[in-house]
């Protein structure tokens, strides 16, 4: 049967204008309720992700021997590098041994508990978000691997995100600069407290510091473990700018291109409260969990 | 089955733009590939194309981005629909002219988004990663149009 192009006309034009309704429609309640699409996340994330763990396998072997070439070619420096590193590594092992011995010791006298068992799962990162609003990486590891939500994401330089969205063999990493990111902190070895607030730029800034308090431009910045949702202690960064609106933070991790993440579980995933929740719904961000850091339970 | 080749391209288009690059700052200047292949498509073969399958294509790559459910639809939508009556304008001309269509297309996406997420953000954003990304979308553009010509020539034929 063919259709008049009038008609075929008309079709597409009607078509085309409810397709767009439902657009603004989804837009509208995926802000408000963020997690509205997050059963259909989880199903596609798991139906797609053997697809993009083939597609980002070439430019991972790419991107692996162009550092294998870089690799020769500063052979040579590296090795002297390493060589006076080593020397001054042995004598850090020395002093932490000490510690750790003098840590144990202490530990026993005091009857302090234990702190719980960590694993962690190692994984690859198969997608990331691709876009100027979000800052967020699926990696290729998922519930059948023992990754949770709320669980750390870290490189070896420190904190990366947490684990936001899990399917089954696939996990959505939100990253600490995403405008959705809120993490308890504190300046290392101090009591001066502070929200690391992502804005979607390279450097999360420092937000609801203490009254009265200061950040200096190299302060250390580590997770505070307020919230419950990651322990404290963990690496973040350091406060790399301070002006009047506040003190910007230079994360240790490179995020702009993470390749393998840890995925960290400390015990506190149950910590983190359920989306479903009344705060979550009403767009108040929850930063309170239960209970403190496992450490200080006595 | 071989005029499956538009909804294949944008589906791929879709996925190369979650696809890690291992490029310091890459993630958020990805090329709007999606919206090449719209492009493209909604000039030579809107007929292969449908709108449907562009809320679906959209929609499948804002859910797994982690992005904004419903916003690569809307857009793409919005392009066919400013297109589609203008299509005969670009069929059969010379690339520099359906080169500069697209620079429109991809400046008019990017100011949308934009207002878009000014808009839910309740302020303004700055507008240099966006404006960069759009750069990259209309300097990649010739490669992608090339690539599709080819395939469209080898698989299916104009219209």
């Amino acid at each position: 049967m063919r259709i008049s192009p009038a008609r075929r006309a008309a079709i597409e034009r009607m078509s085309l204008t409810l397709l767009v309704l439902i657009s603004a429609v989804m837009i509208i309640i995926g802000k408000a309720d963020q997690v509205a699409f997050q059963s259909l996340r989880n199903s596609l994330m798991d139906a797609a992700a053997p697809a993009l763990e083939m597609l980002s396998r070439p430019p991972a072997a790419l991107d692996a021997a162009a550092g294998r070439v870089r690799g020769f070619i500063t052979v040579y420096r590296d090795n002297l590098r390493l060589a006076e590193e080593n020397e001054r590594l042995l004598g850090w092992q020395q002093v932490a041994m000490r510690l750790s011995a003098e840590n144990a010791e202490l530990r026993d006298l005091s009857k302090l508990v234990s702190e719980p068992a960590i694993s962690f799962v190692t994984a690859r990162v198969i997608a990331d978000s691709g876009g100027a609003y979000a800052r967020s990486v699926m990696v290729n590891a998922g519930r059948d691997n023992g990754v949770a939500r709320g669980q750390a994401a870290m490189t070896g330089e420190g904190l990366v995100g947490r684990v936001a969205e899990v399917g089954s063999r696939a996990a959505r990493i939100l990253l600490i600069t995403d405008l959705n990111s809120r993490v308890p902190v504190v300046v290392d070895g101090t009591r001066q407290r502070a929200i690391l607030a992502g804005d979607n730029s390279a450097r999360p800034s420092l937000r609801y510091v203490d009254a009265g308090g200061t950040m200096r431009i190299g302060d250390r910045i580590v997770t505070s473990g307020q919230g419950g949702v990651f322990p404290p202690g963990l690496p973040v960064g350091i406060v790399a700018s301070v002006d009047t609106e506040g003190a910007r933070v230079e994360p240790y991790a490179t995020l702009s291109r993470v390749d393998y993440l840890r995925l960290v579980d400390y015990g506190l995933a149950e910590a983190l409260p359920n989306p479903l929740s009344v705060a979550a719904r009403g767009g108040k961000r929850a930063e309170s969990g239960v209970g403190g850091p496992p450490t200080l339970r006595r | 089955m071989i005029n499956v080749l538009p909804i294949a391209t944008t589906m791929l288009a879709a996925l190369l733009s979650i696809e890690p690059l291992h490029l310091d700052g890459y993630a958020a200047l990805t090329p709007a590939f999606t919206l090449m292949a719209t492009y493209y498509w909604t000039i030579y073969r809107p007929d292969l194309l449908s709108a449907p399958l562009l809320f679906l294509i959209g929609t499948i790559q804002d859910l797994l981005s982690g992005g904004l459910p419903g916003e690569t639809a809307v857009t793409l939508l919005l392009a066919r629909a400013i297109l589609l009556p203008q299509r005969h304008y670009f069929v059969d001309r010379p690339f520099p002219f359906i080169w500069a269509g697209f620079t429109l297309l991809t400046g008019g996406a990017v100011l949308f988004s934009w207002a878009l997420h000014s808009l839910l953000a309740a302020e303004l954003l700055d507008l240099r990663g966006p404006v960069l990304r759009a750069v990259l979308t209309i300097s990649a553009f010739p490669i992608a149009s090339f690539l599709l010509g080819r395939s469209q020539r080898a698989l299916i034929g104009a219209d």
